[in-house]
């Protein structure tokens, strides 16, 4: 039975063939009821395809509760519809975000069942985001039937509304994918003419088909220029009019100087045309950008479904009884009635009833806060188990959440500082670069020969042309990006790059970064022979299968079988009861259970018909790889501390254990950005590893921060780098990484200063024709390129 | 060699053919989601529940 496998979502099954079904003559066992009523809709539904295609398991279906299938009908109030939709004529537009999505196949799935029904106009889900584009007639089929729809399929839907940048990056991208397309397909062509002329040179080429092979360059040439090269010109533009010199300006100027030479020269049957060169260019430019511009928007999607965790809806109370409005048009005074497991839509007052919430999202604390009437509550938390009814304080845009997302958007669209640094050197090459031109061109016009003057100005140009210069930081950094990405380490500033190498300090969060940030069993003392310590185990937790509690989610790896249970009630922040084979069974705190002895450190209690039975001792463990990660960092020199708000003395033992250079515990957010600066005074460089939103504002003061996989996204939002897997260790090969990165670009950069000292002297005495200018401009990009790439293999 | 004055003009009306077409892929999100559709070949446009002999999910 123990490797027994859930059909749909491959955990091991352990309630037997308690549910099975028939699937292509086979009976296949289940380990729920909502797995097994998941994969009965999808195979009368006739997709059975799914099981064969999906190349990752499906994750476990909970069994919706009723409470929230009536929650989504909120969402078919029109003012709240209006709220999250856009209407297009007869149809409603609207994004999803849908969890739950582990392949390409679970976005087939929902797509087709959404589209046998006739009012669905189209439905489009993009699985790498996880959103889905929908129309449909909103007045023929209801919002909510459709979520439940997919619901029924094993995922949950709820409504996103994708911000304003998001779609600017979008339409960013767009472009660039344009301008890729149209200096790409065009050098091919540009090139293929240039051959022609290439061979014309060596075996002789009629005058009339020279001319018109290169009146066709500069035509085809024209669209890229003005098209695909229009950001660099504008860019240039604005950088002259501000007087900052950037990387842009020998760029435009190296690329209308030789159209215009090349313009000059098809017009008037003379010197050499090098419309080849000028689309080259633009187009490996452009392939640059692209890349590095995806990578941040990807960075940004995979970021930004936190928008998500936003309460849509809220129910108000009114005179004429609770409602259901848009939580957005919540104004302060109103009063609100949250339910167990919804998640607050505003900043407010708890004005009635009592419960505990997470808010893990805003304070990294994973353990449940319980509120009181009076006590101040915060949106985006969730209200785990009692009935609240809270006086709204701050409009949803103005919450701490509202506050904390436009902060964090704001860190987001800064430009890497790494290209700022070619940038310096860009203004200080083109001031120089430009007076040696005209100076070349002087020195040839007056003294030397006024024939020759201004080709030698344009091979100087175009070798000096600082092509390589350009591509030498930002390719390294794409590469540097994209294979950091495939490791599962998703860089979101690339400014993070370049200060990795001088990191020296490293400073660590300890619960949810050094340790797992959840409740496990620690150790069980049990307080009565008759049951082993398995059973009580398992007793305690088929129990816990009835709370959402965190500690409830420690046992669930401990149910060996499924048992019966008659009359669960579960107490608000107390416990749970029930009867189990006609005894009496309470499982919680020692006074739910009603024990007057206590073991110390125990926090949950199992009683049987008032038998005390077993004590549970629950502890935050520290994650296995973490004590091999600190010692091999320690190795290469970091200094390692930790920072933790937890004031018992688990700080201190952890510290030991793990032979920390310093710890402070008992740190508020404002005490760890204190400590965190007081090191940056000293000079030291600091990365800073953390999980929750009380880390962000450290997140602010480190030179690099990083967030773990658990952490709250909003952490994520804030961190210059996001570890996308549960594996502390990838800050190793984050570290190695930003060492390779730069010294890739410390050669790309070497390599391209020193060919240009080497060239310009030749060109300035005339000894370098234009064209051998262009092979010696190309193969230095060339290697400044396949450099770069190098990033990718390792 | 005078073909060409006829050929290189035919050319660059399939490339402006393949760059408006492109340029209608991009407007219509066709770059969007590139993993979904590579594997959308493989199932079937219709499903109608046929025996299968072949099973290859364990």
């Amino acid at each position: 039975m123990g490797d027994l496998k859930c059909f749909h979502c491959h955990e091991p099954v352990l309630t037997g063939d308690r549910f099975t079904l028939q699937i292509d003559g086979t009976a296949q066992p289940f380990c729920c009821a909502g797995c097994q009523a998941v994969a009965d809709t999808i195979i009368q539904n006739g997709l059975a395809d799914y099981y064969r295609f999906r190349t990752e398991s499906a994750t476990k279906v909970a069994a919706m509760p009723a409470q929230l299938a009536a929650e989504l009908e909120n969402f078919d109030q029109p003012e709240v519809l209006a709220d999250i939709s856009r209407q297009q004529g007869e149809l409603t537009e609207l994004e999803l975000s849908i969890s739950g999505m582990s392949c390409a196949a679970c976005a087939w799935l929902i797509e087709k069942q959404l589209k046998k029904q006739p009012q669905i106009a189209s439905v489009t889900i993009n699985s790498s985001t996880q959103r889905a584009l929908l129309r449909w007639d909103s007045k023929a089929l209801p919002l909510s039937q459709i979520l439940s729809r997919i619901a029924a399929l094993g995922y949950q839907a709820s409504p996103f509304v994708a911000d304003q940048e998001e779609q600017t990056f979008k339409q960013e991208l767009n472009r660039y994918l344009k301008r890729l397309a149209v200096s790409g397909i065009l050098t091919m062509q540009v090139m293929m003419l240039a051959f022609g002329l290439y061979f014309g040179e060596f075996t002789g080429i009629e005058k009339s088909h020279e001319g018109y092979l290169r009146w066709i360059s500069l035509l085809l040439t024209l669209p890229v220029l003005l098209y695909a090269g229009k950001p660099f010109t504008v860019s240039a533009w604005r950088s002259i009019k501000a007087r900052q010199m950037n990387m842009d300006v020998p760029v435009s100027l190296a690329l209308w100087y030789t159209y215009l030479a090349s313009s000059y020269a098809t017009v008037f049957h003379t010197g050499e045309v090098y419309f080849e060169s000028v689309c080259m260019f633009i187009f490996l430019l452009q392939l640059g950008k692209f890349f590095e511009y995806r990578a941040r928007a990807q960075a940004r999607e995979a970021t930004s479904n936190l928008l998500k965790i936003m309460p849509v809806t809220a129910t108000q109370l009114t005179d004429s009884g609770p409602q259901a409005t848009s939580a957005r048009r919540l104004q302060p005074g109103d009063r609100i009635l949250v339910k167990a497991g919804e998640t607050l839509p505003a900043d407010g007052i708890v004005l009635e009833g009592q419960s505990s919430v997470d808010e893990s999202m805003l304070t990294g604390e994973y353990r449940p806060i319980s509120k009181m009437a009076g006590e101040q509550v915060l949106a985006g938390s969730i209200n785990h188990d009692g009935l609240l009814t809270i006086q709204v304080t701050e409009v949803l845009a103005h919450s701490r959440l509202g506050q904390i997302i436009q902060l964090q958007q704001q860190t987001l669209s800064q430009k890497p500082k790494l290209v700022e640094k070619t940038d310096q050197l860009a203004k200080y090459f083109v001031e120089r670069l430009l007076v040696i031109a005209v100076l070349t061109f002087g020195l040839w016009y007056f003294w030397w020969n006024p024939d020759r003057a201004f080709w030698v100005t344009l091979s100087v140009l175009v070798a000096t042309c600082p092509c390589a210069l350009s591509l030498a930081t930002p390719t390294a950094i794409t590469c540097a990006l994209a294979r950091l990405n495939r490791q599962g380490i998703l860089i979101k500033n690339a400014q993070a790059l370049e200060a990795l190498p001088q990191i020296t300090h490293i400073v660590l969060d300890k619960t949810g970064t050094l340790t797992e940030g959840k409740f496990s069993v620690e150790s069980v003392e049990m307080l009565s022979t008759a049951y082993t310590e398995q059973q009580a185990l398992n007793l305690i937790a088929n129990l816990e299968r009835y709370s959402e509690h965190p500690i409830a989610r420690a046992f669930a790896p401990y149910q060996t079988a499924a048992e019966e249970l008659q009359q669960v009630t579960v107490s608000v922040g107390a416990g749970i009861s029930g009867y189990w084979q006609q005894h009496a069974v309470r499982v919680g705190s020692a006074s739910f259970c009603q024990l007057s002895r206590t073991v110390s450190g125990a926090m949950v209690y199992l009683t049987i018909n008032q038998q005390p039975i077993a004590a549970v001792t629950l502890s935050d463990r520290v994650r296995p790889e973490v004590p091999a990660l600190l010692a091999s960092l320690q190795q290469q020199g970091y200094q390692l501390g930790m920072l933790t708000g937890d004031s018992s003395s688990q700080a201190e033992q952890l510290a030991s254990e793990l032979q920390l250079n310093f710890m402070h515990k008992g740190c508020t957010p404002e005490q760890k950005v204190t400590h965190i600066q007081q090191l940056i005074s000293e000079g030291k460089q600091v990365l800073m590893l953390g999980d929750g939103i009380n880390d962000s504002p450290g997140f602010n003061a480190a030179h690099i921060s990083v967030a773990v996989h658990s952490g709250a996204d909003l952490s994520k939002n804030q961190a210059d780098v996001v570890l996308l897997k549960p594996d502390v260790s990838l800050l190793a090969a984050l570290l190695k990484g930003g060492k390779t990165t730069a010294s890739v670009i410390r050669q790309n950069l070497g390599w391209s200063v020193g060919y240009n000292l080497i060239i310009i002297p030749l060109a300035v005495a005339g000894f370098v024709s234009p064209y051998i200018a262009v092979i010696g401009m190309s193969f230095s990009s060339l290697l400044v390129v396949s450099n770069s790439l190098r990033l990718l293999k390792k | 060699m005078s073909i060409i004055y006829v050929l290189i003009p035919i050319a660059i009306f399939f490339v402006a053919m393949g760059i408006w077409i492109f340029f209608w892929a991009v407007r219509s999100k066709q770059f969007e989601d590139l993993e979904k559709e590579g594997l959308s070949i493989l199932f079937d446009e219709d499903n109608k529940p046929k025996p299968s002999a072949d099973k290859d999910e364990p």
